[in-house]
């Protein structure tokens, strides 16, 4: 090789190496094409979901938490990232980031884990062009976790780990199914999700807050019937109405709630109350049940079909919540921590 | 004749005794009717079967929930409707004799804004529900307080005017401090608890809210019973009231305290509701007069009837909840229009 | 019988001051007429008189009494107000505004009695408005319900009545019935303290009349001396003669518009 081909070939070379990783496209949850580099080593969620999704898969590339963990969700969070800043969130409801404050903190990608409908697609493009940084929108529905999983994970290069979290997933949807198929309808539980601190904000059947008690074979005993103009969401009920549903099992994450219901007059004669099946789900790091609707409601799916079917499904509660959160929050439980978790879980002795 | 002193002169035929007395059986009538509804199938023998089993002791306990459904929850919602309906109105009246304007309605001096910071307050650091409602009650009376302070403070010509400047300000302060505190707001949690507080309901309404409510109103009620004819002469304005041998700024302090304590209790257990206040004593003004010894029991009386119509509703038209302010808007905002559309000078 | 004097009065707003160095004396049985251009300050005289706004200098003296040191009941019940017709904003009746005169009379937490009641019928019944009971005082015209404050004012029972240029919008008939009315109560013994624009009425019905302009005392006395054609000219400022009728009744009589 003459000097004059070798300097070419080294001018190349250094120019390649100068240009930017070689980028790949991705197609997201929307059905949008997005070039994506590819070595991504800064991530910005944005929103709870997503911060779940990305710190269960790739802890290592978030830029921060959209909301600064409480005190009592720390010992739950893996060392380095409990420390993380707070940075906002970018979309749903109560946007507080400042895009100035997201571009300093450099990401390779923002995305979303949630809805993909028109709004977060036109939020979505509009960020990304106003800050050149790529934008995914992934689709949050419980169904499609797997999916998401894979899907983030082949994004970020960690597919192995994706395979692994997914393949949790699914069998845990397939041992649920095999199950639910042979528990008629009529012998499932009817279950009522107690919000809010006096228990009287629910979520309809079929809405985001309440899919895993739904997924998990109870029966929501919010059910407005199949009348369509009703919005599937949170809404407010009189005690006369729960008195009426009359459910079987009821599920809460409020203290003061959870703290009153035995000895409430209206509310001891439900049924769930007199035979002690209220249950306080446990928040931290994430809600088992919602806050946020992302991935941390698997242990919470877990857990409820133990609730509904002791019988057929063998659940050592500790156990698994130790595996679950090894697996996925990458951390060790103590004994003490793993106690004050669960305390309720399993209902008031 | 205008329609006004048409409707007016239907009335006076029959002095105002009768139509107090007409109105308080109307409501007492639609009181024992809406006992009966509900989405627990209660019957008006298992009903009438339970009050004698609890006033005498005879009977056996029965199946169900009966006594729970009556005496915990309809009985209690059904009061509660009547004691808050009453309390707006009559706080209402208060307020639109003193500031001398059909306008005005109890929120005037920022009473419900106060106490909805302090139930968001509340809310965001996810206090028990009596500590919800405490710190409305408190929220209220502080708002109004310093509403009053401020306006002592800024000394001018037209009292009133001061007082009501210094209420809007302190409103619209309390209301961004009401925003912020939303902002704050887990918005999984904590955020739809405030919208729904913020909206008005008596959903949650158990008979330890009655209880507690029902003495503050009552305390609130009596200065204004006792000083019903003085309330008249406030309505000619300070010159001459006090030309007429009354110590204005005293009464207005008095006025102004029990219509606040009225308006806070009820508020710290239904939350926010509008259009009562500012509706139900205008409509009862067109009924009876001006005149506030006869104005205030009407007005209350159709504040409780109205409320409890109302709240009757929200609780059997949809399978869910309505939140009452929405309603109350909805069929008040249309009957205020007409209002200021049909009657011109002299309300 | 109530006395109402005022010495070395000065009057205003706090930074506005309006009047200084009157004086001025009614007793009952007069006609204490306070005449003068227009915003001469004739109301705010009034309304400190009547302790409705803090006085800026001088001292005022209800039978003898410092004015500042009595409640507003001792001397709503010795001195009654009519101001200028207004309107309300609500529509009470005019039995109902009559009988507002009557609280001074009642305890705190009362509300008005049978004799309340006949005072008030006496009252409109002595103005000549007894038709006009239960109409409702926004719906009356400007001039009755001037007659209604008056009427007010005798519910009262006080012994002194400040009224407020009573006649300014009323119409002939109806100035001629007030200034009749004044002249009645002066004589049952009231003492009556009133504002007008009109040298006449004040020759109708004064005892003593007291010029006001630029704040001060132009001239006070009884009519025959303050009502000259030099005063009355140099105060309005316009050429007018006094006239004397032939039962010795004097009119004024504006110079420029009699040819």
């Amino acid at each position: 090789m003459g000097p004059i081909r070798f300097a070419a070939g080294f001018l190349a070379l250094t120019v390649l190496a100068a240009a930017p990783a070689i980028a790949a496209t991705v197609t997201d949850s929307a059905g949008r094409t997005v070039t994506v580099p590819d070595t991504i080593s800064r991530v910005y969620a944005a929103g709870p979901p997503a911060s779940v999704l990305l710190y269960v898969l790739a802890p290592d590339r978030l830029t921060g938490w959209p909301r600064a963990p409480h005190a009592y969700e720390r010992p739950y969070l893996a060392a380095p990232y409990r420390d993380l800043p707070e940075t906002g969130r970018l979309t749903g409801r109560g946007d507080t980031a400042n895009l100035e404050v997201v571009l300093r903190n450099k990401p390779d990608l923002i995305f979303d884990f949630g809805s993909v409908r028109d709004t977060y697609i036109s939020l979505a493009e509009r960020v990304q062009k106003q800050t050149g940084i790529p934008y995914l929108l992934i689709d949050g529905r419980f169904e499609n976790t797997p999916e998401a999983l894979r899907l983030m994970g082949g994004v970020l290069g960690v597919d192995k780990r994706a395979e692994t979290l997914a393949s949790y997933v699914e069998d845990l949807f397939a041992e649920l199914d095999r199950t639910l198929a042979k528990v008629p309808e009529d012998q499932r539980p009817r279950v009522y999700l107690a919000r809010g601190p006096d228990g009287l904000e629910t979520g309809l059947k079929g809405s985001i807050n309440t899919e895993i008690i739904e997924r998990a074979g109870g029966r929501n005993v919010a059910d407005p019937g199949p009348d369509a103009a009703v919005r599937r969401g949170i809404t407010q009920v009189s005690i006369e109405q729960v008195i009426v549903a009359n459910p079987d099992t009821i599920i809460t994450w409020d203290r003061n709630f959870y703290g009153q219901v035995w000895t409430n007059p209206v509310w001891r004669g439900i049924e769930a109350v007199k035979r002690k099946r209220v249950y306080l789900a446990p928040t931290a790091p994430f809600g088992w049940i919602d806050r946020p609707p992302s991935v941390n409601r698997i242990i919470g799916l877990k857990w409820l079909a133990g609730l509904f079917y002791p019988d057929r499904f063998s659940f050592d509660l500790p156990a698994e919540t130790r595996k679950f959160y090894k697996l996925f929050y990458h951390v060790d439980l103590s004994d003490e921590e793993l106690d004050r978790l669960i305390e309720w879980a399993s209902g008031r002795p | 004749m205008g329609k006004r002193t048409a409707l007016r002169s239907t009335f006076s035929v029959a002095p105002p005794a009768l139509t107090i007395s007409g109105l308080s059986v109307a409501v007492i009538l639609l009181t024992l009717f809406t006992i009966t509804v509900g989405p627990y199938p209660l019957s008006v023998g298992q009903i009438l079967e339970a009050l004698w089993r609890s006033a005498t002791g005879l009977g056996d306990a029965p199946a169900g929930q009966i006594d729970t459904v009556l005496f915990q929850v309809r009985i209690p919602r059904v009061t509660a409707a009547l004691l808050v309906g009453a309390a707006l109105a009559a706080a209402g009246t208060v307020y639109q004799g003193l500031f001398r304007n059909p306008l005005v309605s109890p929120d005037i001096l920022g009473v419900s804004t106060g106490a909805g910071l302090g139930a968001a307050t509340g809310i965001l650091l996810s206090l028990p529900v009596i500590a919800i409602q405490g710190l409305a009650f408190a929220g209220g009376l502080i708002t109004v307080a310093l509403v009053y302070s401020v306006a002592t403070a800024v000394r001018g010509h037209e009292p009133t005017l001061v007082l009501v400047l210094a209420g809007v300000v302190l409103g619209a302060l309390a209301g961004a401090c009401i925003s912020l505190v939303k902002i704050l707001a887990d918005p999984y949690d904590q955020l739809p608890a405030i919208t729904f507080w913020l909206l008005g309901s008596l959903a949650g309404v158990n008979p330890k809210d009655v209880w507690s409510a029902l003495p503050l109103v009552g305390l609130g009620l009596v200065p204004l019973v006792l000083l019903r004819w003085r309330m008249n002469l406030m309505a000619l304005g300070d010159e001459e009231a006090s030309a007429l041998g009354v110590d204005p700024r005293r009464l207005r302090i008095l006025f102004v305290a029990a219509a606040t304590l009225i308006t806070a209790s009820v508020v710290a257990i239904s939350g926010v509701i509008g259009w009562v206040g500012l509706v139900m004593p205008h409509i009862a003004r067109l009924i009876v007069g001006p005149n506030f010894d006869r104005l205030l029991p009407t007005a209350m009386l159709l504040g409780a009837g109205y409320l409890l119509i109302v709240d009757t509703l929200a609780r059997t038209m949809a399978t869910t909840e309505t939140p009452l302010g929405i309603l109350t808007a909805f069929l008040g905002a249309p009957v205020f229009l007409w209002l200021l559309a049909s009657g011109r000078r002299g309300w | 019988m109530t006395t109402l004097a005022a010495e070395n009065l000065g009057f205003g707003y706090v930074r506005f001051p309006v009047g200084h160095s009157v004086d001025l004396r009614v007793e009952p049985g007069e006609v204490y007429c306070l005449l003068g251009p227009n915003g001469c300050g004739k109301t705010t005289l009034f309304k400190t008189l009547l302790g409705l706004i803090p006085r800026q200098d001088g001292r005022i003296e209800l039978d003898g009494e410092d004015i500042g040191d009595l409640n507003r009941k001792t001397i709503a019940q010795r001195v009654a107000y009519v101001p200028q017709a207004h309107t309300a904003v609500f529509p009470y009746t005019v039995r109902d505004m009559v009988l507002m005169g009557r609280t001074v009379h009642r305890g705190v937490f009362s509300a008005p009695g049978a004799q309340d009641h006949e005072r008030t019928a006496a009252a409109l019944e002595q103005m000549g408005i007894g038709a006009l009971a239960d109409r409702d005082y926004t719906r009356i015209s400007g001039g009755q319900r001037q007659l209604a404050l008056i009427a007010r004012a005798l519910a009262q029972d006080a012994q002194l009545v400040v009224m407020d240029e009573p006649t300014a919008s009323l119409d002939f008939g109806n100035q001629v019935l007030v200034l009749k009315q004044v002249r009645k109560l002066a004589a049952s013994g009231l003492g009556i303290v009133l504002s007008t624009h009109n040298p006449d009425h004040a020759l109708a019905c004064a005892t003593r009349v007291h010029l006001l302009a630029d704040g001060t005392t132009q001239a006070a006395g009884p009519p025959g001396d303050v009502l000259t054609p030099e005063i009355l000219s140099r105060t309005y400022g316009v050429p007018v003669a006094v006239e004397q009728l032939r039962d010795g009744h004097r009119v004024c009589v504006p110079v420029d518009l009699l040819d």
